[in-house]
């Protein structure tokens, strides 16, 4: 961005009233000044062809140099332009009729209003709502100012709306392995052992022996490290000791989104939220990609967006992995319901297809990665 | 975790970001010049005219006084007229320019999608992505709203846009003249790009005049604005000069077309191309093509398969339970081509993690597989026995088959 700024910032100095040389003010003033000298000197009698010859040169060169100014701020601006066009050199491009069916556009509404909801927009979700006609049911949009009320006590140091919230959860959570309820307890215990002044441990451990014992089975380490740092009091001493992690205020900031999460997905969505991440995706090197290899292929306008599958890879970061691909190293094929992933007596994995083709008289396969050899019918189907 | 920013797939997206202020400003630059040339043109040529008469000796110096006065008057209001300019029109243009370069330049400080300057400016991205979307489809007090709650006047459209619906209005309503107006603010640009949106417009008005029977009107207009595109569009104005013969109602085939009153509408439509085209816009909203691509990198078959759907992908659509019809971002996903994947990954089902040599998948005895930690961790806490949770199958830990994909 540097070249652009040093170009943008020559034509504001240029372009400043006050800036530094000759602006369009000090030329017109000074003009001004001539034309009141020449009248002057008219109302004092004094005028003379070779005083207005005067006058009608200095307003010629003025003139000149007022169409100076204006070129130099002109190339100050076609010099931006290409600089421009220097740092963005392909426009983006155009698929015609993207997602223009009224099927796809309600579904893009509904994306974006639940969107404004989930992000706590209520008032702009309000206006959106109203302006699209998507209907979001009460119930729906109440479990989102419900999420953003607990979300805004959490930040004010308050867990009780959290814990209602998980104990009338607990199942969900427990099937989920969830720590959140421990966590939440745990954020507590700490504020309460920090907060004294002096150190007095023992309403801490009082909660600690009534809120977090109980998940003594699941959290058994971090348990004891919690009731040990005990030992490392006042702060400044815990935050050099062992246990700094637990003096961090990430314990406590971390909350919010752990609970965001596990209360999305008692609602049956995502962890992140989804326009952020396709998005993020398609705006952080996927189209670009798709771009790139549409030239190098010469695919003709959009036919890409007719194929079933994309011919070129689009890498993806670990994070926005959610399902789980087999490709068949043998056959190269990704696998299908058809043509599923099975496992030989050694370990390994090659599709279906694979294993029939690498059959033998005998009914047995031999193994492309190791000398064993497995019998077709005992190669066991995986489910991934 | 997070990955590498790739700075050129992010850049692509900006192009018209920062050509908008531009291109207002290079708009701001021709009306100051238009103002110089008038004025100044005036006093250079009144002083000429002082001269001419003071040397044929009939100038009185009444007149003269006059005729300075005047050119004070237009030399102040040129004064008053850029200065004007300036501060309603250039500075803040110049300052919505520094502020988006000022934002482009944030992200290109970073290195990595995790760190949380990141997030927020991905954040302002779909922000701005989102007002963009509702200004082009009609939703302005959504837009006016998204970008006041964040913040974000400087960094969106907003008036470019109200401006393309109040010359498109205009066009609903059969005027062309506010169309017309923005052609000439612009004409060198169109000149550029060989816009003949001008003539489109020119000759609508005569289609019209000839509508209304008002012949010679019409035969007037042509020759005062049709005649100069001869070079180019002769046999268009030969068309049309035929038009006249033929009544509103008639049935011939090419003279019942340009009567055709849909041809407004692809007027309409043809402006906002040419609109587009000057601020290097795209005619897709920016939203648009980035889901498109987002979701093209996703897709997979497994999205679609009840058995295999996964709440966090956002291609899965987490409204799976309202019914089999994906109602958000799966049901955009029906109109782009499956991911193209060479190589395998094996996504943890309990955990969400990838598998590989240091978190080995294991595979109960009936084919179901899961990453060796988060099988550990089942065993450590159910005194070493370990259950699928698809199928419920109980098992101890050791009864568990090391897998190997390669």
């Amino acid at each position: 961005m540097d070249p652009l700024l040093k170009e943008l910032t020559k034509l504001e100095r240029l372009t400043t009233a006050n800036g530094k040389g000759l602006s369009f003010g000090h030329s017109l003033d000074s003009l001004l000044q001539s034309l009141q000298e020449a009248k002057d000197d008219l109302l004092a009698g004094n005028c003379t062809e070779e005083r207005l010859k005067q006058l009608s040169q200095l307003v010629e060169s003025k003139k000149k140099e007022i169409d100076e100014r204006q070129k130099e701020v002109y190339s100050v601006l076609s010099r931006l332009g290409k600089a421009l066009d220097k740092k963005f050199p392909i426009p983006l491009p155009s698929y015609s009729d993207l997602f223009s069916s009224t099927l796809s556009v309600t579904a893009l509404e509904r994306t974006i209003a639940l969107h404004l909801l989930r992000t706590g927009q209520f008032d702009v979700a309000e206006i959106f709502l109203k302006e699209s006609r998507i209907k979001i049911s009460d119930d729906l949009r109440n479990q989102f100012v419900d999420l953003h009320q607990i979300l805004k006590a959490l930040r004010n140091q308050d867990i009780s709306p959290a814990l209602r919230w998980t104990r009338s959860h607990q199942s969900f959570l427990q099937s989920r392995n969830s720590p959140l309820e421990f966590y939440l307890h745990r954020s507590q215990y700490i504020r309460l052992l920090l907060s004294s002044h002096p150190p007095d441990p023992l309403t801490a451990i009082s909660y600690a022996n009534e809120n977090l014992r109980p998940f003594y089975k699941e959290h058994e380490q971090e348990f004891r490290r919690l009731l040990a740092c005990v030992a490392y009091l006042p702060l400044p001493k815990l935050q050099n000791s062992m246990y700094r992690d637990l003096a961090l205020p990430t314990l406590h900031f971390d909350l919010e989104p752990l609970f965001a999460k596990e209360y999305c997905a008692s609602l049956g969505m995502s962890r992140q939220v989804p326009l952020r991440v396709v998005g993020d995706i398609g705006g952080g090197g996927a189209l670009a990609r798709i771009e790139k290899g549409r030239k190098v292929m010469g695919d003709r306008k959009g036919e890409w967006t007719q194929l079933d599958e994309l011919p070129i890879e689009i890498p993806l970061s670990s994070d926005n992995r959610y399902h789980s691909i087999f490709a068949c190293l043998v056959s190269k094929e990704q696998s299908t319901e058809l043509n599923p992933p099975m496992m030989m007596s050694c370990g390994h994995v090659i599709s279906k297809d694979s294993l029939q083709k690498l059959n033998k008289s005998g009914g047995r396969s031999k193994c492309p990665y190791c000398p064993v050899e497995t019998a077709v019918g005992s190669a066991l189907r995986i489910h991934l | 975790m997070g990955s590498k920013l790739n700075l050129e797939g992010i850049m692509l997206f900006e192009q018209p970001f920062t050509r908008v202020p531009y291109e207002n400003y290079r708009k701001v630059f021709r009306t100051s010049q238009k103002n110089v040339e008038r004025e100044l043109g005036g006093v250079q040529s009144a002083s000429n005219e002082l001269v001419a008469c003071a040397s044929t000796g009939n100038l009185s110096p009444e007149d003269a006084i006059k005729s300075i006065d005047t050119m004070m008057g237009k030399v102040e209001n040129l004064k008053r007229k850029l200065s004007d300019l300036h501060e309603t029109a250039g500075k803040p243009t110049q300052d919505v320019m520094r502020e988006r370069l000022h934002h482009l330049a944030a992200v290109e400080s970073l290195q990595n999608t995790n760190q949380p300057e990141f997030s927020r400016w991905a954040d302002t991205r779909l922000d701005r992505w989102l007002v963009d979307w509702c200004l082009r489809t009609g939703k302005e007090n959504s837009a006016r709203s998204i970008a006041k709650a964040k913040g974000i006047e400087t960094l969106v459209d907003i008036e470019l846009f109200s401006d393309i619906s109040r010359i498109e209005n205009a066009l609903a309503r059969h005027s062309c003249a506010e169309a017309l107006a923005w052609c000439s603010e612009n004409k060198t640009a169109l000149r550029k790009i060989k816009s003949t949106l001008e003539f489109d417009l020119r000759m609508q008005e005569y289609i019209e005049l000839s509508r209304a029977r008002k012949t010679m009107d019409a035969i007037a207009y042509s020759k005062k604005y049709l005649i100069s595109w001869q070079d180019t569009h002769l046999a268009q104005i030969r068309q049309l000069s035929a038009l006249l013969a033929f009544e509103p109602n008639t049935t011939c085939g090419p003279y019942k077309r340009l009567y055709d009153l849909s041809r407004w509408k692809t007027l309409a439509k043809s402006f906002r191309l040419e609109i587009y085209n000057l601020n290097t816009l795209p005619t897709e909203p920016l939203l648009h093509l980035s889901l498109y691509a987002g979701l093209i990198a996703l897709k997979l078959p497994a999205c679609f398969d009840h058995s295999t759907k996964n709440v966090d992908c956002p291609v899965c659509d987490g409204e799976s339970g309202t019914g089999s019809q994906p109602l958000g971002l799966g049901k955009l996903a029906g109109e782009v081509p499956y991911s193209h994947h060479a190589n395998s990954t094996i996504v943890c089902r309990i955990s969400g993690k990838i598998m590989d040599e240091d978190n080995m998948p294991m595979a109960f005895p009936d084919g179901h597989v899961y990453s060796r930690e988060a099988l550990e961790d089942m065993a450590a806490r159910n005194g070493g026995i370990v259950t699928c949770p698809r199928t419920g199958t109980s098992i101890p830990f050791r009864e568990l088959k090391k897998v190997f994909i390669s």
